[in-house]
Formats: C-alpha cells, structure tokens, sequence
C-alpha cells in the first residue's frame, strides 16, 4: 500500500519560524527511515528516577529527511512495535516531541536529499533541525513537554559514522543530547584544586569555555584531571566532546548558564590549531601543525626506496589549497597513499602533519597525523564556498624563498641586487643564505664543465676510469660510460656589479640547451662549434635562486655564491610584475 | 615647444585618441579584419578594445601584415582613425591587458616623459 508523502514537510518544518504554528498543527506525512534508542541523560527536576529511554528518529518526505525526537509519551508506539522502520504513520507529527528549531545551522548548506520511500538512511550527515509540534496543537515555545525539558535551541546531531559530530554552539548544550561536540575557547582556566573533607580527598580544576553562543564551565576532578590540565591551555581553541552535561552548581561559578560539562575519561579535546596556508611559512621546519584545504591535484603512486631501510615506500603528493590563496604539498605515506581515492577537489583536514622546508614549504603526514575526509566543521564548508565561487580559477601561489632559512623557489619581492648581495654578506655567519637575484651571464669558464656521473638511478657520484669502464663507488657498480653532469663557474652580472657563481647539471642544460654528454661531444668532434654554443649562451639574462656559503681553505675565506635553481626569464611575467609595482603604494 | 617634442610618438590605446588628434602616435593593436573594397584600410582592436581604422600607405599593392598584433604608428586623424605612417609586427600572442595597464602607466603624469621615453 502505498502512502504519498508530503513533501516539502521537511523543509518547512526546519525554516519555519517558532511561532508559525501552522506548520506544525498541519498534518505531515512522513516516512520513518530509522529509529534508534538513545539513552536519555538525566533529566533535572526528576531525581531517583531513572532516564526515560528517547528514541530518535529520521524523518523523510522523499525529498529531504531530518531528525526528530519522538515524545516520552510516544515511546509506547514504539515499544508496541506499532512504528517499524518505513512505516509511515498516518496520525502525524502532532506526535513528535519537540526541540525548538533554533537558529538554523550557519551555513545553509542544502539539506541532503533523502532517498525515495524505500531508502536507507545513510548519509544523514547534515545536522536537520529538529521539527516541531506539541502534543497539543500550543505554539511550539510553550510546548507541553514535561517542564524538565527547557526549549533550548539545538541541532540534531549528524550521524556518528565520522569521528567528530557536527558543531554545537555551547548554547545548544543540554543533558537531552550526548552527542555534541563544541568549538570553544579556554578563556579561563583555574589552578588545582586540592581539598579533604569527611568524605575523603581529591582535586579538581575547572576552566570555562566559550564560543559565539556563551559560555559554559566545565570541570575535571582526580586522574582526569590530571591529564587534562596540562592539555588545556587559556587562549586555545579546543573541541570538545562526550563530556557529561549536569545542572550547574551555582554555588560554584557565576556564569550563566544552566549547565556545566563534567570532564571524564571518556572525555574528547581535540586541539583546533587550522593554520591559513599562508602562514606556513611562519611555523618552523619540522613543527606541526593542523591544516584543512582543498585537494586540487593528487599525484599518482609512485614510491621511494628508503636509504635507511632499503625498502620500498609507496608515497603520494597532494597540493593543496585554502582561501589565503596559497598551495602546498602534501605526502601521503604507506596504507594512506595505496588506499587514497577521493575525488577531486574534496576538503581535508589534517591534523599533526609535519611542516618540511621542500620546495619552501611542505607537509608530510606522520604517524600520528590524521586527516578527514569532507569534514563536518565550519572551515570545511567555509572552503566549499570559496573553492566553488572563485577559488578554482585563482592560481595559487606555492611557497617558495622565504626569509633565510629555507629553500629554493624563486621570490620577485626578494630580488637582490649582485652589489647588494655582496655588501649585506650574504653566507656569512649570521646572515641569510638564500637570495634571489636576476643577471646576465658574461662568462663561463671552459676549462671544467663538467664532470663523469656515474649513471645509475639517483646517484650524481663522480666514477673513476678503470680501463674500459667507469666505477662508481658508492653503487659499488661499473658501467661502461658515464653520464656526465655539468659543474660550471661562471661569470654573472647586473647593473650593480658582478660575482662568481657555481651552477650543476641543470643550469648547464638551461644555459646550453643540450645535455653535458652531447655537448662533450660536440667538443669532441668540431672545436669551432664548441665556441659557437658556448658563445651563445654568454650574455643571457637569467632569474637565478642562490645560495651563499663561506668556505676557508688555504686561511682564506671566500664567500661562494651557488645557483639552486635557474629560471629563463618570463618578459610578460616580468612585466606584470613591474607594472603591479608602479600601481602599488609604493610608487606614489 | 621644442622640435623635439613635435617628433614623439608615445603609445596610447583608443580611448586616448581624441586627445592626441593631428599629432603621432603608436597604436599596439591587434588586426581585426580588411576593408576589402578599398584594400587600403583596415580595422582593428587597441589595447582597451575600442575599434580604429588604420588607412594604410597606399604604395599599390595590398597591406597584408603576418602577424596578428601590430604597432601601427600614424597620425590620428579623428577618434577613430589613423592614417599609418609605419607598422611593426608583434607577433601572434601579446598580453594586452598588460599592453593597456602600461599605456596608461605611460601617460600617468607622475611618469610621462620621466620615466617613459616618448
């Protein structure tokens, strides 16, 4: 028998506002998805009274579902086995109890659309708020519920497949729901509490959190206490979840609300630290930290052969990228790289993922590092918002040359005059190492340009001739001919004067256009030709990323200048960026 | 003024062309089409998007440049035409929105014949 249901129930049963009472004293017909049992916390203003068992219950029109809370006085149809799964009820929602919608959630993010009649009820992430009739047709404020339960606004929680529910403001917390979690901040936090009394001895400490909703206390007592002192700390952002929510002891605190969180074991503080992916830059090298953004390309598997063990490691790099308009990589690791599938431009959160300083800066997961799929927290859908407006055509900039220590990227706005470089003393003790520079190349020293490489799968080891083969020493192989590597000195210089740098294999194949074992060649078989290649390279300008280092030999100490990456000059980039200069402030 | 300033030939885009009629100035444009008929003029996109004939020099045989973005040098004759005295080809890709943010720098007063040549 097929029952029509009504749709757009939902929907207007979660946007009405609290005093439409139309909307709940019509009739609606939905279908029961699912019904569980949740054990009801204890209900104040009923003590030595055990808690009623509350079912709760999704709710679907066949376009939307949302969850509701099924009165005590209900719980009988329940118990009588009157409503299954998929039964539809005719009598309706004059029979659910009822929370007052509050605010809806923040973002409005559309309801998940249910199934049709014959669905399952996965997927019930999205936090519905619940609908609301009285048992009598009274406007929703003034239900009739037992006077206990305090209309209080609140959110369904999501379904807990994910291991962090949905967010509640603190204002929503009430002893009805034990599956919240809170974002708040410590903004205050007491010392240990010792005390002996007749009854025995214990210690306690007691913080407050608070969020945009209010605030709320919370207390530890004994061994609990113990370990959450010291990971709490005032200032910090924490999540909270699975502490017990009881009525509060105005005796002890004068904040307002009616309640206080009891820390226990089971008890969950998560440590809410995001950082923007442009502040990267700001933790150190091998610091932690917590990021979320979204997943704009995966690489494939590839994998490492780890030199301390020989193994094979299977990795995956990921880029990321957030709203302050900043990529970064980031290495999966082992199980997470093999069994990595999501789709594109999903949202991550990774918490505990180790900054490294490759390629400016990069992430790598840890052992101890997890990471969310999609969460169900504010930033995700913060990023969903800005990812689908305009964060896919933004190009992004990957960090790269910050201040001394770190890398290899290429910075416009730390471009370095060659006289510049010199005077500040770059590569002297205390003075930033890395600079980046643009200069014209005016000689390149002929004599060694390079050096036999031993050919072997990343290993640049210089191999000596045994007669008809090259060994090398550290692959403990011969071959019968090197490939040979560039290793060139050469003269640079810009308006502001001139230095020696060093460059390798890939500035040599930039500066010549070929490799260092054709080149070799050419030298081999027509010296004219040599000069001509050799000839043409001089006198190209070049953006170089350099490196200063002092070296001592001899009881002299030199500064040597060292290219780390060598970049052809890019006239439409340069220009652009010269015209961004003259618009900019500092032109005026 | 000085006999100097009567040879300059600065860059301008199509919105500046009224400023600058009777005198010589350099178009960076990008060719749109021929006028057929009379094979000597032809249109085409300045730097901001605004249109402008160029009346090409009339030596007998058709104008036919090879590449898509042209300088036209000329003299403006009214906002919307200029009777060219030389062209240089650009090749077939050019940033004009880049184009167009350095003409106007060009002509900014902080700038013009300080830091830009004419």
């Amino acid at each position: 028998m097929a029952f029509q249901l009504s749709t757009g129930s939902c929907e207007k049963l979660q946007t009405a506002p609290q005093n439409d009472t139309s909307v709940y004293e019509a009739p609606h017909t939905l279908q029961f998805l699912s019904v569980k049992k949740v054990h009801g916390a204890t209900a104040s203003g009923t003590p030595n009274q055990p808690p009623p068992d509350r079912y709760r219950i999704i709710l679907s029109d066949g376009v939307h579902f949302i969850q509701a809370m099924l009165a005590t006085q209900l719980n009988h149809l329940i118990l009588d086995g009157q409503l299954q799964r998929n039964y539809v009820p005719c009598r309706l929602i004059i029979v659910l109890d009822l929370k007052v919608l509050g605010s809806m959630e923040k973002l409005g993010e559309p309801i998940q659309f249910g199934a049709s009649e014959e669905s399952t009820s996965g997927g019930a992430d999205r936090q519905g708020s619940l609908p609301g009739a009285g048992p009598t047709p009274a406007p929703v404020a003034s239900s009739s519920t037992p006077a206990a339960k305090p209309a209080v606004p609140s959110r369904a929680p999501g379904a807990t497949q994910r291991s962090r529910t949905s967010v509640y403001p603190i204002e929503g917390l009430s002893p009805y729901q034990n599956n919240w979690t809170i974002k708040a901040r410590v903004t205050q936090k007491s010392e240990m509490k010792h005390w002996s009394n007749q009854r025995g001895e214990g210690k306690l400490f007691n913080v407050t959190f608070m969020d945009d909703s209010g605030e709320i206390r919370g207390t530890a007592f004994n061994m609990v206490a113990d370990d959450l002192y010291p990971q709490l700390q005032e200032g910090k952002v924490y999540y909270v979840s699975k502490a017990r929510v009881n009525l509060a002891k105005k005796k002890f605190s004068n904040l307002t609300n009616d309640y206080e969180l009891g820390l226990e074991k089971g008890t969950e503080i998560e440590e809410y630290n995001f950082v923007p992916l442009s502040g990267l830059e700001q933790i150190a090298k091998d610091g932690m930290c917590d990021v979320i953004g979204v997943v704009k390309e995966v690489s494939s598997l590839s994998s490492i052969t780890s030199k301390a063990t020989q193994k094979e490691i299977p990795k995956r790099e990921l880029t990321l990228v957030d709203k302050s308009g900043f990529s970064v990589r980031l290495t999966l690791w082992g199980k997470q790289a093999e069994g990595y599938d999501a789709e594109e431009n999903v949202i991550i959160a990774f918490k505990g993922v180790r900054v490294g300083d490759f390629g400016g800066r990069s992430l790598s997961m840890v052992s101890t590092s997890s990471m969310q799929i999609n969460p169900d927290i504010q930033e995700c859908y913060d990023l969903r918002g800005w990812y689908d407006s305009q964060g896919a055509q933004t190009s992004f900039h990957a960090h790269s040359n910050m201040n001394a220590a770190t890398s290899f990227g290429f910075r416009h706005e730390e471009l370095r005059s060659l006289d510049d470089v010199k005077q500040a003393g770059y590569g002297m003790p205390d003075r930033p190492e890395y600079f980046s520079t643009r200069a014209t190349i005016m000689h390149i020293k002929s004599d060694n340009l390079s050096y036999p490489a031993c050919p072997g799968p990343n290993c640049q080891k210089k191999v000596t001739e045994q007669g008809d083969s090259w060994r090398c020493e550290k692959c403990d192989k011969s071959y019968p001919a090197p490939e040979h590597r560039y290793i060139m000195s050469m003269s640079v210089a810009d308006h502001s004067g001139q230095a020696w740098v060093q460059g390798f294999n890939d500035v040599g194949t930039m500066v010549f256009g070929m490799t260092a074992n054709e080149l070799l060649e050419i030298k081999e078989r027509d010296e004219g030709q040599f000069n001509l290649v050799l000839h043409k390279a001089i006198c190209s300008t070049y953006n170089l990323s350099c490196r200063a280092k002092q070296d001592t030999f001899n009881e002299q100490t030199r500064i040597r200048y060292g290219i780390s990456r060598i970049y052809p000059i890019n006239y439409r980039e340069e220009a652009n960026y010269l015209k961004d200069l003259l618009y900019s402030p500092w032109s005026r | 003024m000085s006999a100097l300033e009567r040879e300059i030939s600065p860059r301008v885009n199509a919105e500046m062309l009224p400023k600058w009629i009777g005198k010589t100035v350099r178009l960076t444009c990008k060719l749109l089409n021929f006028d057929s008929e009379s094979e000597r003029s032809f249109r085409v996109e300045a730097s901001d998007g605004g249109q402008v004939v160029i009346q090409a020099i009339n030596t007998g045989e058709p104008f036919r440049p090879d590449d898509i973005y042209l300088e036209v040098i000329g003299k403006v004759i009214d906002a919307t035409t200029i009777s060219m005295l030389g062209c240089i080809g650009m090749g077939n890709e050019l940033d004009m929105k880049l184009v167009n943010d350095t003409v106007i720098l060009i002509h900014d007063p902080r700038f013009f014949g300080k830091m830009f040549s004419y």
